[in-house]
């Protein structure tokens, strides 16, 4: 209907005005000043949009920077990102390292990286697999917390909440390693608060878990349990209070 | 908000029979607006309350609603967004006995000829409509024009996110033998104080003639894509409710 979008590769050095295009690949470093609408952007070398990206797809194996909102139906993280506004996609997945300063958006998301959120998150489902801080709530209809670091939340809640810590990982090889990359010692979840229907936790340590059905498995050092259904609590946990209401 | 009633997180999903789950997915889908959350500290620890009827009515329209139209839609249909592109029938108007031709004229003159009016229209022709009775033309008027005058500043929006009260007012002044009254039109939160002198004609929750208009427009769905039974079906809501 409306004519061909241009598509740009910046692989050396190079500089964008904002606007709209097909496919921009930046493999060299690279700059788009003002906002940004692509069907593809591609970052493999170092490339920053100074205001707000709306893109199909986002994929960065190299470093991006975004200072504005980013919209995007699929972004993909491998290398290291920043984002400086609130980030909304269909699908998001890293297994790099990412820093959200505003809150995070998606139907899924996975991570099996660490990253940082200054707002909330918020997914239909939520999957992690290495360390994350996010300042705000967690909240997905699903979340799955595989511990391999030290893993913050204020708030999470939602429909099933299963956090677990792979038993071989503390053993073996790749879990040291896994331990010395993500900076902590410890594996583990501290959050204040945990509220769900299905509550499955290990190596936890939270203030206050409501929930129908909840397991609080080993490690796990909870201040107060609140549940309507059913309560078990493992050998190598610690709860404070629990109540059945 | 301070004033009004609260309820705990625990307390609604026991008497409305809903889970974490839902309350956290239909947060999410901006169906309970983030403002109603309200953070207290108890003896329990951190705990989430929330303006009592506003959670209890809106969860009540979520559980009505929520097997007919995907959970993305029913967030336009019943909270913040106001899409101002949607139109509505005018036998909708009718059959929820806001219709009426001299309303109709003054409100929308260059419309009242065609089958439907925007959702400004229908919005003013309900807050009007609950007016005629007891308002004298002039004040009608009045009210017709302080909304307009409202319209560029996004009344709608204000309305479906805070709720709004409009006031129609009379006060007499009398001095030297001479009185006159005055007719004044308030639009404001809800529990707006006036002196005692002040006559309250009318008082509207404009809120509820939005929600009104949405519901409508969400059923007329049902009828678009089941036809004559799907419209009888929504008839017969109507009455139970």
């Amino acid at each position: 209907m409306s004519e061909e979008r241009r598509s740009v590769s910046i692989s050396g050095s190079g500089r964008l005005g904002g606007g709209e295009y097909g496919r921009v690949a930046v493999s060299g470093s690279g700059r788009v000043d003002g906002d940004l609408t692509a069907e593809e952007l591609r970052i493999s070398g170092s490339g920053r949009v100074s205001g707000r990206t709306e893109a199909g797809q986002i994929t960065i194996s190299g470093s991006g920077k975004f200072g504005g909102a980013v919209r995007a139906d699929e972004m993909r993280v491998s290398g290291s990102a920043k984002i400086e506004g609130p980030v909304e996609a269909k699908e998001f997945k890293s297994s790099g390292h990412f820093h959200a300063e505003g809150d995070i958006a998606a139907e899924y998301f996975k991570s099996s990286g660490s990253f940082r959120v200054g707002g909330d998150v918020e997914a239909d489902i939520f999957k992690a697999s290495g360390g994350f801080d996010i300042e705000g709530l967690l909240s997905a209809d699903k979340v799955e917390i595989r511990l391999a670091g030290r893993c913050t939340a204020r708030e999470i809640g939602g429909e099933r909440i299963h956090v677990e810590r792979p038993e071989s990982l503390g053993a073996t090889l790749l879990g040291g390693l896994a331990k010395m990359l993500t900076g902590g010692g410890t594996a583990e979840l501290r959050t204040t608060q945990i509220e769900g229907d299905e509550i499955h936790l290990e190596n936890t340590i939270a203030d206050v878990v409501r929930g129908t059905r909840v397991e609080i498995g080993p490690g796990c050092r909870i201040g107060s349990v609140e549940y309507t259904e059913t309560l078990k609590v493992h050998d190598d946990a610690e709860v404070e209070r629990q109540q059945k209401v | 908000m301070d004033e009004e009633k609260l309820i705990s997180k625990k307390e609604v999903l026991e008497k409305m029979g809903i889970s974490y789950g839902q309350l956290y997915r239909w947060k999410r889908k901006g169906l309970i607006p983030e403002i109603w959350f309200v953070h207290r500290s108890t003896f329990t620890g951190q705990e989430t309350f929330f303006p009592r009827d506003k959670i209890i009515e809106r969860i009540e329209r979520i559980k009505a609603m929520k097997d007919e139209h995907p959970l993305d839609d029913l967030a336009e249909l019943i909270t913040t967004h106001v899409n101002a592109k949607l139109r509505v029938a005018l036998s909708k108007l009718e059959r929820l006995g806001w219709l009426d031709d001299d309303l109709l004229r003054t409100c929308c003159p260059a419309e009242a000829s065609d089958e439907a009016v925007s959702i400004w229209q229908a919005f003013v022709l309900g807050v009007l409509s609950r007016l005629r009775r007891s308002a004298r033309d002039e004040e009608i008027d009045l009210v017709r024009r302080t909304l307009e005058g409202e319209r560029g500043g996004g009344l709608l929006d204000r309305v479906s996110e805070n709720g709004l009260n409009l006031y129609l007012l009379r006060k007499r002044v009398a001095s030297g033998g001479i009185s006159a009254q005055i007719s004044l039109v308030a639009l404001t939160e809800e529990g707006a104080v006036f002196d005692p002198a002040i006559e309250v004609v009318a008082t509207v929750d404009l809120s509820t003639v939005l929600q009104r208009i949405k519901l409508d427009l969400a059923r007329s769905d049902e009828t678009a894509s089941g036809e004559g039974n799907a419209r009888r079906e929504s008839d017969e809501r109507e009455v139970k409710r």
